[in-house]
């Protein structure tokens, strides 16, 4: 199936821009083999001062987060010193041990995964699917619906909270998954990213499918889909997280405690006049894992070239 | 604005078209569109309207609401605080869009190769956004200490001989507050975007470079143009996240000092659900709505304008 | 290759999905009423970290064996604006506890609770402190069961090392003059004389108890010796300074614990949150109780504080078991059960009080016996529906005296000025 919209776009984009690289020859081959070597060099220290960047960068974003992890192996009272201590006096290794007990962590972390993986999949379906509709067919009163979608991202959710509240009550939603699924999945997000990228996607291939009689969904799934991994992983990656780190959502549709997410786990140590933030920091290490494991499957596929014939070679 | 658009660029279908072909078509986007829409009418859209109404009465969540017409907004307009929170909201979203999106866009194409541990390094990019904000707004509130801060340390060092109180400070707490949510959200829009160029062609950039154009033409007349539809998203999920900011600020400054970092959303919260006056606080957000959509709409128009 | 990674997110997902999706919610099971009991419902704040509710909850379920308490676990961050939607959707949670006195009267006003005057009446409108605080005009929505209130906790080592008695009297000088003295700085540690949390009350709500005034009148003229005082400690470095302490979120139990304040002034539910951290080795901190300074030297403690209290719902299921737990927790039983761990309970009589110092780990000193009996305990913040809106105003000018923007004078006037057009619509 990937074939079809490689070939596709492939044709379209010889057919529009005969490029000198689409096939080189033997011949071409060679020649860029000779002129390699300064062109290398300049490359690698080119490499270097990337990498020198990056390592600073790095470091000066990851700051916060050492904080965070030196905080998790504090006792309570050690952490919001005056000034600031960044390496424990001693190293409390059981903060790690005592979180499982403290909270059910583990079941509130199953109730985070389950309730991101449902709306993420739902998310990058029903969004990439309604994309298709907002960008490649074209029927009246296409775009004031987009902006309706893209006008509602722009209230607060505090503004109608309540009345969205009231309306589930009365469905007999609330305290339940099913509250929060129904509420997050079908945002309007997920649409407006995918239909930026589908709008990057020449229609052109699109013709050139329908004219190989392939119907709008054959094109949307065999064609337009396998064109947008980058899109559909960084949508899938943002909605995760921001499920996953989610807190106000939970806390108003999840009264009962065998519901809670890892968020509201980890704000069950704030009390009323006091917080413990050695394990609020220890449970934040652990809930950020996931997301690192995500992120980095999801980022595989931002490679330059995916989409395009480039990866033919 | 549909009439404006259609007979403009025609739709390779619509070209052909007669009218059942129009109205096929209509079916086809429906059945397309009809997944998201009934989950979004039923549980976003509705509310959001009923939300609106209620800007028009008086409501605290227990009786039953009354019309009072246009009470609302006259109070809100002769209230100090929403003209505060307003000015607040504007300046945050002036500072914040076009600092985020540049420097996402920067990580992006830094971040946009070939190399070994790139992964890392992305992961490392996304790191802030991921990390709990009590600590973001700890550390760089340690950060920003106006007497032993490293970063006055580092003004004082260079000569500059009044550096700013930052968070202690209603001046200097916004552009305080700016600075760590640049900080915290790049990384987040540089996955837009570096989504956004893994769209364009690699041939582009090649017949660009056979005719002779330096790395900077490059950017601009193939990179920027390629890009509009990512920066179209990019610049209006910005607009409307920056006009809705809460969490950071509760958490670095909590609008302190005094009124100085209260933004709009904040202001619905307390009205709203704080004080019972949900009448009041509907009313700040459909003027919070109207800002954003009128924003929006201009962008979508010159969009496009520039698409054609 | 692409389609085998594609292939194995997949799987990864359905895996991920079929293992919770069986465990489906994860936490511990929701309880049921067994047979033949009634299940009561009551909304609580972070139920883990705040055991006087289990603490109350075990014993009314050992002397009511029909009845099975729920909680309604809610976290403490937003307990009012979680309780203020559920009643939006017409919830039927039977008993709701009041955190502050601003939202019960919120609640009140709106007609979301019941009338319990007989609960009260019966438990003795005298006997019970802070009951005047639920008063609306002749009719009350909601018993207290816990009032803390405010007194001086004080380091007795650093005390004895600076050679200074126990803070006995105290007036605003002579504690501050104490504060000086006992601040110092050694090996770059700092220790300061003492420190005042960043909430506007202890400046402002002791203030009013201390001169008798009101914080909604919109004249705040009785503030500036106060002002004066908190601002003079923190310029003489007596004190953490406000901007440092707001802005890292800074903790007054470290503060306290780690033995870099020799006083502070605080509200009595600490109590029962140093004891533990003494009992497991947290701290070791040899700490004291002493009454509030005061304006006067006349000998007489005035001090603020606020009740806590429940109230029945006016959607609840059980309205008539509700008060009957009411009626028990806010007495005598209810009482005793609380102050075994620490918490200070609206009842007070001298055999509670006796009951209370028996604690394990509580200082027994005359002073803090002293501490524990003000003359009067005026309330934090009255009850009426405009203090919310006056809190969020008094809350913002506080912060910009604090932190050296306005001027005592100009603040307390600029407060004035906003409670009078913003608030009282003047």
């Amino acid at each position: 199936m990937t074939n079809m919209a490689e070939d596709l776009k492939a044709t379209h984009l010889t057919d529009a821009a005969p490029s000198p690289s689409a096939a080189p020859s033997a011949e071409d081959r060679r020649r860029t083999d000779r002129k390699r070597s300064p062109r290398e060099a300049k490359k690698r220290t080119a490499n270097i001062v990337i990498y020198g960047v990056l390592v600073v960068l790095v470091v000066a974003l990851m700051v916060p987060f050492i904080w965070m992890l030196s905080s998790s192996l504090k006792e309570n009272n050690q952490v919001l010193t005056v000034p600031i201590q960044w390496i424990p006096q001693e190293f409390v290794w059981s903060n790690y041990t005592d979180i499982w007990t403290r909270i059910p962590m583990m079941g509130y972390l199953q109730n985070s995964l389950y309730l991101a993986v449902i709306i993420t999949c739902l998310q990058v379906l029903t969004g990439s699917l309604a994309a298709y509709g907002f960008s490649k067919v074209r029927f009246p009163g296409r775009d004031v619906l987009f902006l309706a979608y893209i006008g509602t991202i722009a209230v607060p959710w505090q503004a109608y909270m309540v009345p969205q509240y009231i309306m589930m009550q009365n469905l007999g939603l609330t305290n339940s998954f099913n509250a929060l699924i129904l509420l997050q999945a079908f945002g309007a997000f997920g649409v407006f990213l995918m239909r930026q990228y589908y709008m990057t996607i020449p229609d052109e291939l699109c013709e050139a499918a329908r004219i190989d009689g392939l119907s709008e969904y054959g094109i949307w799934a065999r064609v337009i889909l396998p064109l947008s991994k980058p899109a559909l992983a960084s949508l899938a990656l943002l909605t995760f997280v921001n499920t996953w780190n989610d807190y106000m959502g939970p806390f108003i549709y999840l009264t009962s405690n065998r519901l809670w997410t890892v968020q509201l786990g980890l704000r069950s140590f704030v009390g009323q006049f006091d917080a413990e933030y050695a394990m609020i920091m220890t449970g934040s290490v652990i809930s950020v894992i996931p997301i690192l494991i995500i992120f980095l499957i999801g980022q595989r596929y931002f490679i330059q070239g995916i989409a395009t014939s480039g990866m033919k070679g | 604005m549909t009439t404006e658009t259609i007979p403009q660029a025609p739709a390779p279908v619509q070209s052909r078209g007669n009218r059942k072909q129009a109205r096929r078509n209509t079916l086809i986007g429906w059945t397309f569109i009809l997944p998201n829409f009934l989950g979004f009418l039923a549980f976003t859209l509705i509310p959001v309207v009923a939300a609106f109404a209620l800007s028009f009465m008086e409501w605290t969540s227990f009786s039953a609401p009354k019309w009072i017409g246009l009470a609302n907004f006259e109070r809100m307009f002769a209230s100090d605080s929403f003209w505060i929170a307003l000015r607040n909201t504007v300046v945050y979203a002036l500072g914040h869009v076009p600092l985020t999106m540049a420097l996402a866009l920067l990580l992006a194409m830094l971040l946009n190769r070939k190399l070994k541990g790139i992964g890392f390094f992305r992961v490392a990019i996304f790191f802030p956004y991921i990390t709990s904000l009590v600590a973001v707004a700890v550390v760089w509130n340690m950060l920003f200490s106006p007497d032993s801060g490293p970063i006055n340390q580092f003004l004082g060092a260079i000569g500059i001989a009044n550096p700013p109180g930052w968070t202690s400070s209603s001046d200097w707490a916004m552009p305080a507050v700016i600075i760590t949510s640049v900080w915290r959200d790049m990384g987040y829009y540089m996955v837009l975007y570096l989504a956004g160029l893994q769209a364009i062609p690699t041939e582009l950039y090649e017949a660009a470079e056979v005719d002779g154009a330096s790395a900077w033409q490059r950017f601009w007349n193939v990179t920027i143009p390629s890009l509009r539809p990512t920066t179209f998203f990019v610049v209006v999920m910005l607009t409307v996240s920056s006009f809705k900011v809460f969490d950071l600020i509760v958490v670095m400054t909590n609008g302190g000092p005094g009124r100085s970092t209260t933004v709009l959303s904040q202001l619905i919260y307390q009205e709203g659900i704080g004080e019972g006056k949900f009448g009041y606080s509907s009313a700040i957000s459909l003027v919070l709505f109207i800002i954003v959509l009128t924003v929006t709409v201009l962008q979508f128009k010159i969009q496009q304008r520039r698409e054609r | 290759m692409k389609r085998t990674t594609l292939a194995a997110i997949a799987l990864a997902v359905t895996a991920g999905l079929g293992l919770t999706g069986c465990a489906g919610a994860a936490g511990p099971a929701e309880p049921q009423a067994a047979e033949g009991k009634t299940r009561l419902t009551v909304s609580v704040w972070n139920y883990e970290g705040t055991p006087e509710f289990k603490a109350l909850f075990d014993s009314y379920e050992a002397a009511n064996p029909t009845i099975d308490i729920e909680p309604v676990d809610i976290l403490a961050d937003d307990y009012p604006q979680k309780v203020t939607t559920m009643l939006a959707g017409g919830d039927t949670t039977d008993v709701l506890t009041m955190k502050n006195v601003i939202d019960y009267s919120r609640y009140a006003n709106n007609g979301q609770l019941q009338e319990i005057n007989s609960v009260v009446d019966k438990l003795g409108k005298d006997n019970l402190a802070g009951t005047d605080a639920f008063n609306i005009d002749g009719k009350y929505f909601a018993a207290p069961y816990r009032q803390d209130f405010w007194l001086l906790y004080y380091n007795k080592d650093l005390f004895k090392a600076a050679g200074i008695e126990d803070p006995k009297d105290l007036t605003w000088e002579k504690y501050t003059e104490i504060a000086k003295k006992l601040s110092t700085e050694a090996g770059g540690k700092k220790t300061y004389g003492t420190y005042h949390h960043i909430w506007r009350s202890t400046v402002q709500a002791i203030a009013a108890a201390q001169n008798g005034a009101d914080q909604n009148s919109g004249d705040y003229g009785f503030m500036e010796d106060q002002y004066n005082t908190a601002l003079d400690l923190q310029k003489s470095g007596a004190t953490l300074d406000f901007g440092t302490a707001k802005s890292q979120k800074t903790s007054y139990r470290t503060m306290f614990e780690s033995g870099q304040a020799a006083m502070m002034p605080m509200g009595t539910w600490y109590i029962a949150g140093i004891l533990q951290a003494k009992k497991d080795g947290k701290t070791n901190v040899n700490w004291g109780l002493a009454p509030m300074p005061q304006k006067n030297d006349d000998g007489k403690v005035t001090t603020f504080g606020s009740p806590t209290a429940f109230a029945v719902n006016k959607n609840a299921t059980h309205s008539d078991e509700a008060k009957k737990f009411i009626e028990w927790a806010a007495g005598e039983e209810g009482a005793k059960a609380i102050s075994k761990i620490g918490v200070v309970p609206a009842l007070q009589n001298d055999s509670i009080t006796a009951e209370y110092f028996k604690l394990d780990g509580m200082p027994t000193d005359d002073l803090s016996k002293k501490a524990f009996t003000p003359d009067t305990t005026e309330l934090e913040m009255p009850v009426s529906d405009k203090s919310a809106a006056t809190d969020k105003i008094l809350n913002q000018e506080h912060d910009l005296i604090m932190v050296g923007e306005r001027s005592v004078s100009d603040g307390i006037a600029e407060m004035g000025k906003r409670v009078t057009s913003e608030v009282l619509g003047k």
